[in-house]
């Protein structure tokens, strides 16, 4: 099994083994009303790592990214972000990117770009216009700017929703699918920004329930039942089957079978 | 909160209520047809008409300024942009009062057009001053503006925002003096009544409509009606989290 440091092959050029977790997570546990939705979920997450959360629907993901976000209290237990609780205070070092597009329909996108980077206390005008300028060529909508987000098309709201995440530069992103209706070409875009993030010290984590983002991933959890059912880099998780060919799928699909935690990789 | 943000909020609310062009019209043209409506009702009953008058006009401010912003509100929460807010350094009041400031413009040219709509097309008799009028109706539309965006905190949806209107608005018409004056209601209504933030509008509308008098002498109606204003202000920020 791999060292926590150890992400891949892809960047962590800039962590050691003793850095505090950019996110933490610890005892956590969450209901809605009696129905809960995590369970006492142990997760720890080094700067500079692209952390997959990957599980089927209703498995706690988009809780879970809410929760990091500080958009809902946990029941029980603990969660940090870069060795904070999240909240007010410093969340403009958290880009988030809801499942929800929540965009401002009847701005352009550069209004929207914009107005999220001035919320995240982007003052200045000509730095927020380079922000701005800098996130919309990212995304590749440099020549959408002064359209209105009515006249977009899925993919493109997405795009956008992911230049309000990014504008501000945080340390911190959690993206709540962010690669859903994105066409496979803009799909490894992404992943090269986000590649590309990483290895300058921004933490990243992902929902998906896709097996193409995951083996993207530095690090890997498998969400079952409200908890992660295995933890580590795709290659350890794929090397759980015991069949050199398997994917992350094949892996997946072992662990709930085997529906236990024992044997699993885990952080 | 800060300055920065609260004025962006602002301008932003203000953008998007001018980019809805048809909304835009409803809230300029709904007034003016309810008001030419009360008109044509009245139009054979002066003295009832100039009578009723402030009751109607500060009736039909609070109604169409509560459901602006309660339906404004909500659809910011129904379509996440709330909730992303609050994943930024926002504070609850720098989300408040911009809303307040943005959807403030568009509430007071309604309640200047349902005015002077009032006195000129449907010419009802006054002997206040106009602007006077005004700074009543502007205290009232704060306090409208306030409990739409506290009731729309409550509600899941626009269905839900309507269903506050018979709630808030019924006890309100009948006990305020509306449909007869206060003093005329049965004792064990009367104490209730004070209570009524509306009853203040219309008794400070009225004296300064029917009786001539300044806002000085109303200036206590003022008063209760700017309390429930920062009342329901500070109450909203409390449950305003709720996403």
């Amino acid at each position: 099994m791999a060292s926590e440091h150890d992400n891949g092959g892809r960047g962590g050029t800039m962590r050691g083994p003793e850095q505090r977790p950019a996110v933490e997570a610890r005892g956590l546990s969450f209901a809605f009303g009696r129905r809960p939705v995590l369970r006492d979920l142990v997760l720890s997450v080094q700067p500079g790592t692209a952390f997959g959360m990957l599980g089927a629907n209703g498995s706690g993901k988009t809780t879970l990214v809410r929760l990091l976000a500080g958009l809902l209290k946990p029941d029980s237990g603990d969660v940090r972000v870069l060795g904070n609780p999240p909240g007010p205070g410093f969340s403009d070092r958290i880009g988030y990117m809801p499942q929800l597009n929540a965009l401002y329909m009847s701005l352009t996108v550069r209004e929207n770009v914009e107005f999220f980077a001035r919320m995240c206390g982007v003052k200045d005008r000509q730095a927020r216009t380079a922000a701005v300028d800098s996130v919309l060529e990212l995304v590749e909508l440099a020549d959408r700017g002064r359209d209105r987000i009515t006249s977009l098309s899925g993919g493109m709201r997405q795009r956008v929703s992911l230049a309000v995440a990014l504008v501000h530069t945080p340390p911190v992103l959690l993206l709540d699918e962010p690669t859903v209706g994105l066409d496979p070409e803009l799909r490894a875009t992404f992943w090269k920004h986000f590649g590309r993030m990483t290895r300058e010290g921004t933490t990243i984590l992902i929902s998906s329930h896709t097996m193409d983002d995951a083996s993207h991933c530095d690090r890997l959890g498998f969400l079952r039942d409200g908890r992660f059912i295995a933890q580590g880099t795709p290659d350890e998780l794929r090397s759980t089957t015991g069949v050199a060919s398997a994917s992350l799928e094949d892996a997946f699909l072992h662990l709930v079978r085997s529906g236990s935690l024992d044997g699993a990789p885990s952080s | 909160m800060t300055f920065d943000r609260t004025t962006a909020i602002a301008v932003r609310v203000m953008r998007e209520i001018v980019r809805d062009r048809r909304s835009l019209a409803l809230i300029f043209l709904a007034p003016l047809l309810v008001m030419a409506l009360v008109g044509f009702s009245f139009s054979e009953k002066q003295d009832t008409l100039d009578r009723v008058a402030p009751a109607l006009i500060s009736v039909f401010t609070l109604l169409f300024t509560f459901v602006l912003t309660g339906i404004s509100f909500l659809r910011e929460r129904s379509q996440g942009t709330l909730e992303r807010l609050y994943v930024t350094p926002v504070g609850r009041g720098d989300v408040l009062v911009g809303y307040l400031l943005g959807f403030l413009v568009f509430a007071a040219l309604q309640s200047l057009i349902i005015l002077l709509f009032t006195v000129f097309v449907v010419d009802v008799n006054y002997r206040g001053d106009l602007w006077q009028m005004f700074v009543v109706l502007m205290v009232l539309t704060i306090f409208g503006v306030n409990l739409g965006i506290f009731a729309s905190t409550f509600a899941r949806n626009e269905f839900q925002v309507v269903q506050f209107i018979p709630m808030l608005f019924a006890p309100q018409i009948f006990l305020s003096g509306v449909v007869m004056p206060v003093e005329e209601l049965p004792g064990y209504f009367q104490g209730p009544a004070e209570v009524l933030p509306l009853t203040h509008a219309v008794r400070a509308l009225r004296e300064i409509m029917l009786r001539g008098e300044a806002l000085g002498d109303v200036m206590s109606e003022i008063a209760v009606l700017a309390a429930y204003a920062t009342g329901l202000l500070v109450v909203a920020m409390a449950t305003v989290r709720r996403t």
